[in-house]
């Protein structure tokens, strides 16, 4: 999704009223309950929240410039890798093995058999259609971050074809876009 | 209140902007090298080991060079630049003067609307008004002779159609091998074939 993404793709960029802020805020906090108690570090109550749309439906969320969550077609709101990497407890997160990790940062979407094998790992939780972080193999950090397409148990029984959408990856387009000017 | 979780300061590589663990994974490993070694030596042990063997190499070298070439001064120093040099540039030109190729290349016009020109085609033997006709007439849009820079002429073509084309000249002018059709992506040469 981000593979080609730089500045010129955004196509709109506002400071949000306070009811949205309010908004974003509360649906981020009811998606990461982890990430509560930091909430007001991370989107500080003063500073203006600015909403940049871009094409595709998407929407990213600035502090600062520094762009921090993003959303797809009014759905949950996603960390960005940068942020997943600074409280990295905050999602699901599904493993996969260590030879699905060169396709997973091309791009790739999630198979199946790469995380029911056994350098992957599953969490049994996890749903269809909830953002999930995915870490690799031997690895610390998280490599990408995605959108489940089936539930993790469908994921064991059935083992084939894409169980997860890959969103973002490492070193993609938003990675790149430190800062949004 | 509950203890607040401290955000994780992660490492990212200076040179490809990755967490370290995964510059193996990156486009530029080697570039990523030199960078890795200095500030996590302890993730990749066998990236330290090859590095002292080559430095070992390296003072060999020199040693060796300077005893024979004692009298000649700066002879080795000098003597391993010259050589990438040398090597770089006929490369370079040879391919420019003897290679007939077709270069296409994207040109992004106003965000989302973007102008497709190509290249060399003259090389073949193509009459560009000809083909700047046929482009058009295919892709249903403006197409046209243009003088580029270099005082070359080259067609340009409205819209994306980077990815259709190569097949299309591919088609219409059999004397085009696809090998010979370059794309140009982030200023670097990619082949289309």
């Amino acid at each position: 999704m981000f593979k080609k993404f730089s500045g010129e793709d955004v196509s709109a960029q506002n400071q949000v009223k306070a009811s949205v802020q309010r908004k974003i805020r509360q649906s981020i906090a009811e998606e990461y309950p982890g990430l509560e108690p930091v909430l007001d570090d991370i989107l500080p109550k003063k500073s203006p929240l600015i909403v940049a749309k871009c094409q595709n439906h998407l929407n990213l969320v600035l502090v600062n410039n520094v762009p921090l969550f993003f959303s797809v077609r009014d759905g949950p709101y996603m960390p960005t890798l940068r942020l997943l990497h600074q409280y990295p407890n905050i999602m699901k997160k599904l493993q996969v093995d260590r030879g699905a990790i060169r396709f997973v940062l091309a791009g790739a979407n999630i198979m199946c058999p790469g995380l029911t094998s056994p350098g992957g790992a599953l969490d049994e939780e996890v749903g269809a259609e909830c953002p999930v972080a995915i870490m690799a193999e031997g690895k610390q950090h998280a490599l990408a971050i995605g959108f489940t397409k089936m539930s993790a148990k469908d994921i064991k029984a059935i083992n084939k074809g894409i169980g997860v959408d890959n969103l973002h990856y490492l070193n993609d387009g938003l990675w790149k876009m430190e800062r949004l000017d | 209140m509950a203890e607040k979780p401290q955000p994780v300061r992660v490492l990212y590589c200076g040179v490809c902007s990755l967490p370290p663990e995964y510059c193996e994974f990156g486009s530029d490993f080697g570039k990523c090298k030199p960078w890795l070694i200095k500030n996590v030596p302890d993730l990749y042990p066998h990236l330290l080991q090859e590095a002292t063997e080559k430095e070992a190499d390296k003072v060999a070298d020199k040693l060796q060079s300077t005893g024979i070439s004692s009298g000649a001064g700066d002879g080795a120093a000098s003597s391993a630049p010259k050589q990438e040099e040398v090597k770089r540039l006929p490369g370079g030109k040879i391919k420019k003067k003897e290679k007939q190729e077709v270069v296409i290349e994207k040109v992004v016009r106003n965000k989302r609307k973007c102008i497709t020109t190509v290249k060399g085609l003259e090389l073949f033997g193509v009459k560009l008004s000809d083909a700047s006709k046929k482009l058009g007439k295919k892709f249903a849009t403006g197409a046209s002779v243009v003088k580029g820079p270099t005082e070359k002429e080259q067609i340009d073509v409205q819209g994306d159609i980077a990815y259709d084309i190569v097949e299309f000249i591919t088609e219409t002018w059999p004397d085009v091998p696809e090998t010979a059709i370059f794309f140009i992506e982030d200023g670097r040469k990619v082949p289309a074939a």
